[in-house]
């Protein structure tokens, strides 16, 4: 029996709008086990990145049950929701969000002086990744100075960096070109394979197919 | 972490440069200005401030009730220090002063030193150190003199002993050098050259043995335990017991208060330059609030290039207090910069600074205090203009802010509106001030003095100068360079030599009226262009006039109706009003015209006026009388003064303060347009896309640059009616310590208003202009 990651229990997510009240997510039920890697599908609006976000715990659910690792993440304080999700999780976005003033190498280690590390750990940490994905040829440039693809390989690495459980990829391959996604989709089953778990949103059906465990999203609700 | 801040913040820096110039430049001139004033600040609280005796040593003024108003006069009788001294148990040492400029001679060499005849008291009280002779001996032998290492230097050379010398002191007389002493501090209210002991003035005055005469200048020094307001309280007393008038009262006016707080009115300290200090303090604080305010602003409008950065950083495990931390990280290390770019500046600027203000500032940076200051305004400065951004920053949600949404202003941008008509409200209360000083500082060198000041030469009566006044004068007038020659006993523009319990003709209570006492020669009146408005001058023969006198205008008013001609002044002698004068102004320019009255006597004149040529070169005018001087009374070196000079001189606090409200005026709205440029050139970024769209469907350039300045007008529109009651106050306040002053005219806020709008057009506009005609397919191929 594999551990149970994340798990949701009619989780749900309203806002208002003006006078409305607008549901993004309507009773979610699924369990994401160690190891899996889960595409999110449904087109635009459906609620694949609100969902990303709120298991990422940058946003809220409204309602409904949140587990992670057998924490209650619904009743928790926001300090330890930040100290749990800068442990375990690690974000990829659609348009790299690399912060710009930064190298390559200070952008990958940037959540390593967030948790802490020591100096010299951070250092042999950086360094391995720099060499796992064979950029250490390119660790002191700035993002600007590199192509999509690199730039979302630079995203990947910092997402790895502090070895979280679970990985969140929002349209990892959204900015790239046909050839750079299935590089990128390669080192995600690759990484899968390692044992880290995955869940990634997505459009494309070929992108998805990846992945172990497909789940459909319409206006919210899992279909 | 910290290496992690410093390295963004750089490279930030770097990338947006001229956000960075702007920041950097508008901190910087902030802090040089608040440098400069703090400078000059701390200059002003040093005086005295090196005597070690700061809580025992006083001066002893009196309060003395003339028509029921308590004025205050610098002088005590003779015998009333030694009178305290021994009456006053807490009080321990005493010294009469007397101060005297006098002529050293050495061969060849004469100089004219300013000095103190004091009594041996002084030494101590002051704790004046001595390099050559001791304080115990020094005032010996009844011919003694002790003169400091600069005058000994000027007399005899560097190196040489002094001691032991025999000096010759205008010419005349024999001192003997009993001891050298360190030179004074820089900044003292009493500054000497010399002391020598009060006997050897005093001699055989016998009117400085009683208590008729006020003319010393008096100190003491308190026991360590003595209590300020019993001992006050008893001196008070002491004065008013000896000379059995109750008109009369001496105080203990303390060390620390002679620079600062040494106005008084009817009987009460009112401040003095400390005022001017509290003034400048609070407008130096202005200044860097204004330039932190810039800070603020151009910080925030810059937000939403920052959101992204602060969203992947929350994402990546970022707490708000770290973000936080890193935003006034960055404020602190550009105020860092900041200030060391002010250093620059001050290098340079602080040579002018000096001519401006007649100062002899140093910017010190040896001294660990300047340092610690000056790092003190960075700190401070920083967290001030770093707080509310980083606050604002680090508020975004991530969520929000990575999916590309558009950071809602809301309160960020009314507080940065609000910023900024704070701002120009401050440049616009700068700028009426400064027009407003301006105005009263001509009003008043404007105003009729009823004496001509221009053209007009004072020379210090000395030496053989009166024995021989009727060669001199005819010898001036022959060159042709003078046209009148004429002699006082008091400064033109002096208080000087007064009195009461008088009584005459016409008047009731005339016991306490204060009558101001002038011994002219007959010329005197014709050589100031003063105006006899009725009745004849006087003769040239003194003795023809004995019981004559003129009096002023204000004076004949005390007299009653009718022509005051004929009547008759006792004072001790009986006097008979020979001619009425146009009042004239002294002492206190912004004040009334005392009454004054005028004797035929020229005996003991002080000043000797010249009228001069205008038509002749004043070097050579200078010249002309230099070769009289030195071929009639050729003892002495020939030193004159301007009386338009000495007048403007009389302002010298009004005039700092209007040269500085005008530098400092300019400076706040050169950084008050630093920021409104930077924070225009973002809102034509942030519009762009609205501004291409607008083009698109067939703007004008005109129209767009109309759009975007508007908002910025109204701001500024909305400071000037913020402005203008603000300044009226201030104004009003500060005119109102003026008796002689202007009235504030509406046309000066209607000009202060323009003025503010223009500059902010002309900022705005080059933005505005720039983003219009911008190409709208670069902004729309953006998104």
């Amino acid at each position: 029996m594999q551990n149970i990651l994340v798990s949701l229990n009619e989780a749900t997510r309203t806002v208002n709008s003006g006078s409305n009240k607008v549901t993004l997510l309507d009773n979610i039920n699924f369990n994401v086990e160690e190891g899996e890697f889960i595409s999110l599908m449904g087109p635009s609006g459906s609620g694949k990145s609100t969902l990303l976000n709120c298991i990422g715990m940058l946003d809220n659910f409204t309602g409904g049950g949140y587990t992670f690792l057998g924490e209650p993440v619904h009743s928790m304080k926001e300090k330890n929701r930040s100290k749990l999700y800068k442990e375990y999780i690690g974000f990829v976005f659609q348009a790299y969000h690399l912060i710009d003033e930064l190298t390559v190498y200070e952008n990958i280690e940037t959540p390593l002086l967030y948790k802490n590390v020591k100096s010299s750990e951070r250092k042999a940490m950086v360094a391995d990744m720099l060499d796992r994905f064979n950029i250490v040829g390119k660790k002191d440039l700035f993002p600007i100075q590199l192509s999509g693809g690199q730039q979302q390989l630079v995203g990947i690495a910092r997402a790895l960096i502090g070895q979280p459980k679970l990985i969140l990829a929002d349209e990892p391959t959204g900015n790239l070109n046909s050839k750079q996604s299935e590089e990128i989709m390669e080192l995600f089953a690759q990484l899968n394979k390692e044992g880290v778990t995955i869940i990634q949103a997505t459009h494309s059906e070929s992108n998805a197919a990846y992945g172990s465990r497909i789940i459909n999203l319409l206006d919210g609700k899992i279909v | 972490m910290i290496l992690n801040y410093i390295k963004i913040a750089f490279r930030t820096l770097r990338k947006n440069k001229g956000y960075s110039f702007l920041n950097i430049f508008g901190l910087a001139i902030g802090i040089t200005c608040a440098s400069l004033i703090f400078l000059w600040v701390e200059d002003e609280l040093s005086f005295d401030s090196e005597f070690e005796k700061q809580d025992q040593v006083y001066y002893v003024p009196t309060h003395q009730e003339y028509d029921g108003e308590w004025r205050t006069f610098n002088s005590t009788p003779g015998p009333f220090a030694e009178a305290m001294k021994t009456e006053i148990p807490g009080i321990v040492k005493a010294s009469r002063t007397k101060h005297r400029d006098l002529l050293f001679s050495v061969n060849d060499n004469a100089i004219n030193s300013g000095g103190r005849f004091v009594d041996e008291d002084f030494i101590t009280i002051f704790s004046l150190k001595f390099v050559e002779g001791n304080a115990k001996e020094a005032f010996n032998n009844p011919e003694a003199i002790v003169i400091t290492q600069e005058t000994a230097e000027q007399l005899y050379g560097k190196n040489a002993k002094a001691i032991g010398k025999v000096l010759k002191v205008d010419n005349t007389e024999n001192y003997l050098i009993s001891g050298v002493i360190e030179n004074l501090p820089k900044n003292v209210t009493f500054p000497i050259n010399w002391i020598a002991p009060f006997e050897r003035w005093s001699g055989d005055k016998e009117w400085t043995n009683g208590y008729g005469s006020f003319f010393a200048d008096t100190f003491v020094e308190l026991s360590p335990e003595a209590d300020f307001n019993d001992v006050d309280a008893q001196v008070r007393g002491l004065l008013e017991k000896k000379t059995g008038d109750s008109d009369s009262k001496a105080f203990l006016h303390s060390i620390k208060d002679w620079h600062l707080r040494a106005h008084f009115e009817n009987g009460k300290q009112v401040g003095g330059r400390i005022d001017s200090v509290r003034l400048f303090t609070i407008i130096a604080l202005i200044i860097l609030l204004i330039a932190c305010i810039n800070f603020m602003n151009l910080s925030t409008a810059r937000s939403e290039k920052r959101a992204n950065e602060v969203g992947v950083r929350k994402a990546m495990g970022s707490g708000r207090t770290r973000l936080i931390f890193q935003f006034i990280s960055e404020a602190l290390i550009l105020a860092f910069i900041a200030s060391l770019v002010s250093v620059l500046f001050l290098f340079v600027l602080l040579p002018q600074f000096n001519l401006l203000i007649e100062k002899d500032l140093v910017l010190g940076l040896s001294q660990p205090f300047h340092i610690v200051f000056l790092l003190g305004i960075t700190l401070v400065c920083g967290i001030i203009a770093g707080l509310y951004p980083a606050f604002y920053l680090s508020s975004f949600k991530p969520v929000e802010v990575l999916k590309g949404l558009k950071v809602t202003h809301g309160s960020a941008n009314y507080i940065r509106k609000g910023l900024v008509v704070g701002q120009f409200t401050i440049s616009i209360v700068f700028i009426i001030c400064t027009i407003l000083v301006y105005q009263q500082l001509q009003h008043i060198k404007n105003r009729d003095l009823g004496f001509d000041k221009d053209q007009l030469i004072s020379l210090n009566v000395n030496g053989t100068m009166i024995q021989k006044f009727d060669v001199i004068k005819q010898d001036l007038i022959q060159t042709g360079a003078v046209s009148s020659v004429g002699l006082n006993n008091s400064g033109i523009l002096n208080g000087g030599n007064n009195g009461s319990n008088l009584t005459w003709t016409g008047g009731t209570n005339t016991e306490d009226v204060l009558i101001f006492f002038r011994y002219i020669s007959s010329d005197f009146l014709e050589t100031a262009g003063m105006e006899l408005v009725e009745g004849r001058g006087f003769y040239e023969n003194m003795a023809k006039d004995s019981t004559s006198v003129l009096i002023t205008e204000s004076f004949a008013k005390l007299m009653g109706q009718g022509s005051a001609i004929g009547k008759k002044i006792d004072r001790g002698d009986v006097y008979t009003v020979v001619g009425v004068v146009k009042d004239y102004l002294f002492d206190d320019m912004y004040g009334q015209s005392d009454p004054v009255m005028f004797f035929n006597y020229h005996g003991e004149a002080s000043y000797m006026y010249l009228k001069t040529n205008p038509k002749i070169g004043t070097s050579d005018v200078l010249s002309k009388i230099e070769a009289v001087m030195k071929k009639h009374n050729p003892a002495f070196p020939f030193e004159y003064s301007f009386v338009d000079d000495a007048f403007n001189a009389k302002f010298k606090s009004e005039q700092l303060v209007g040269k500085l409200s005008q530098l400092f005026a300019l400076l706040a709205i050169l950084i008050s347009c630093l920021g409104l440029f930077g924070l225009a050139a973002y809102t034509a970024e942030q519009r762009s896309k609205e501004i291409g769209v607008r083009k698109v469907l067939g703007a004008s350039v005109s129209g767009i640059v109309k759009l975007l300045s508007k908002d910025f007008l109204k701001l500024v529109g909305l400071a000037i009616v913020i402005a203008i009651p603000v300044a009226w106050y201030v104004m009003d306040n500060w005119l109102g310590n003026y008796a002689y002053r202007i009235e504030i005219n509406g046309w000066i806020f209607v000009i202060a208003g323009i003025v503010a709008i223009v500059i902010a057009m002309v900022t705005v506009s080059f933005q505005a202009i720039k983003a219009a005609i911008a190409n709208p397919v670069d902004s729309l191929k953006t998104e």
